[in-house]
């Protein structure tokens, strides 16, 4: 090998390692009295790649001590034995709830609707509720039966939510660029009050895969149903799309501190796949329906 | 004189073709509503077996023993069936109530854009194949299609835990505290068009 040749090899080795460390640095500010949580969606599966991602998002925690977690559904894939609720719950993260971390679940349509009863998954006996950490108000809903008893009742939880940060999260995502495509009848039932009400955030699960979707009506749409399950490839990168990631699993670290949401996405090897800052929508000029990116997390 | 006798028969038949007019329109309207309110009922005396199986296994509040929850879900459906049965399709969803039912629903499909079709059928396409069937167990590794937020708001309210889904062509109603099929419409749904064709689970 030639003098030259080991510089280069040394140069690309160097610049890899670089990228590589950058990749796992964490890009959240953490904030004194920040919220931070956890996004996971579509986890229950119990397969080693739930358990891989569960062991990188403990990692995660070291750095970035969130303390709850919303779920996106899907909690559990398939029968729903008590044994199954060990294997694809609370082996997985145990070390999360011997930590007391919280977890704030929604349903998927895989999810026996008695997991409501499930202490852990915090639903408390309900489909859709919503509760407060911090000022910032979520929103957790059923998107497998949107009868018009949850539409009023989100209503009139919205109208006394003031002005607090609001997020909703449920299954099925309103927009996505992954082949199955959006739920329409669910934009048309949604998007009406999240606009009137001003939710800032929703985040969804069921496409087994990461999205940001540009601001929609200046409502930022993520897609995190692929924290256990993988649907390889799926994304078809449309005008929707801010960013994408469909060839492993992922979950996303996300802090709100002030006016701003500050988000990381991490996959299972550990790599960050996205991350930005979000202006709360009342704080923002442009609320146009075309684009509205995210800000890079300046480093 | 004479000269009024034309016009107070026209008079006299147009007042004739809208009292005919009016009662045809008027007696679909109070049939359904009798239907409906027969079908009140008779949801009526289902709630009432499960909350005479309810009592019997007590209430459920959140725990943190699955083995809790799947044994009072399993309790509380044998103690239903066991106070129902002889439940036979057609006992909840009478012929009336489903040729009710089957209007509303293809009147509902038939004003929905392709993309909400599709939408509509990928959620089936999760479905395996299967035949619901009265008092039996919804099949508790089988995923449940979203139901149609827009066909909720045509459809009759449901007591809770009862609820609509769609198996395929079928309406179901379900009791979802026990997972149970209380009922079964077939040929609720127009058939499935193929628009998805994907099929993927």
């Amino acid at each position: 090998m030639s003098r030259l040749t080991r510089r280069i090899a040394v140069v690309v080795f160097a610049a890899i390692a670089f990228v590589s460390v950058a990749a796992q640095d964490l890009q959240l500010p953490l904030k004194p009295n920040s919220v931070r949580f956890l996004v996971m969606g579509d986890t229950g599966t119990g397969d080693s790649e739930q358990y891989e991602t569960a062991a990188q998002i403990l990692k995660w925690r070291q750095r970035f001590p969130f303390a709850f977690a919303i779920m996106l559904g899907d909690n559990l894939y398939g029968s729903e034995r008590p044994q199954d609720f060990v294997k694809k719950f609370e082996r997985p993260y145990q070390a999360l709830l011997d930590e007391k971390v919280e977890f704030n679940a929604a349903l998927g349509n895989h999810d026996d609707q008695n997991q409501i009863y499930y202490k852990p998954f915090n639903l408390g006996g309900k489909r859709y509720r919503t509760f407060k950490k911090g000022d910032v108000r979520f929103f957790v809903l059923d998107s497998n039966y949107l009868d018009p008893e949850q539409l009023k009742w989100l209503e009139h939880e919205l109208e006394g939510a003031g002005s607090d940060w609001k997020i909703a999260y449920f299954h099925h995502p309103m927009y996505t660029s992954a082949t199955r495509g959006p739920v329409i009848e669910l934009r048309a039932a949604l998007e009406p009050l999240f606009i009137k009400y001003n939710v800032d955030v929703v985040f969804s699960g069921h496409e087994h895969l990461y999205e940001r979707i540009y601001p929609q009506k200046g409502i930022y749409y993520f897609t995190e149903g692929g924290s256990a399950k993988l649907r390889a490839g799926d994304i078809t990168k449309t005008s929707l799309t801010a960013s994408g990631f469909d060839t492993d699993r992922s979950f996303m670290l996300v802090e709100i501190a002030g006016d701003e949401m500050f988000f990381q996405t991490v996959s299972r090897k550990g790599a960050t796949i996205d991350s930005g800052i979000l202006a709360r929508r009342k704080v923002r000029t442009d609320l146009s329906p075309a684009r509205n990116p995210a800000t890079p997390v300046k480093q | 004189m004479k000269r009024w006798i034309p016009v107070a028969l026209c008079v006299l038949c147009t007042m004739y073709v809208d009292a005919v007019r009016m009662s045809a329109a008027g007696q679909p309207a109070n049939a359904d509503a009798s239907t409906l309110s027969d079908f009140k009922k008779r949801l009526d005396a289902y709630m009432a077996v499960h909350n005479a199986a309810e009592e019997k296994v007590g209430a459920l509040d959140p725990t943190k023993s699955p083995k809790e929850i799947a044994d009072r879900e399993s309790a509380l459906g044998q103690a239903i069936r066991g106070g129902r049965m002889n439940a036979k399709p057609g006992d909840v969803l009478t012929p009336e109530v489903a040729r009710i039912f089957r209007r509303i629903i293809r009147t509902e499909f038939a004003h929905r854009s392709r993309l909400a079709l599709e939408n509509r059928e990928e959620a089936q396409d999760e479905l395996p194949a299967f035949t619901p069937m009265v008092n039996q167990i919804y099949p508790t590794t089988y995923p449940l299609a979203t139901f149609p937020p827009a066909l909720l708001r045509e459809l009759p309210e449901l007591p809770k835990p009862i609820e609509y889904r769609l198996v395929r062509q079928y309406l179901i109603l379900r009791d979802s505290q026990a997972n149970l099929i209380v009922d079964v419409l077939p040929n609720a749904a127009p058939p499935m068009s193929g628009l998805t064709g994907s099929g993927r689970k």
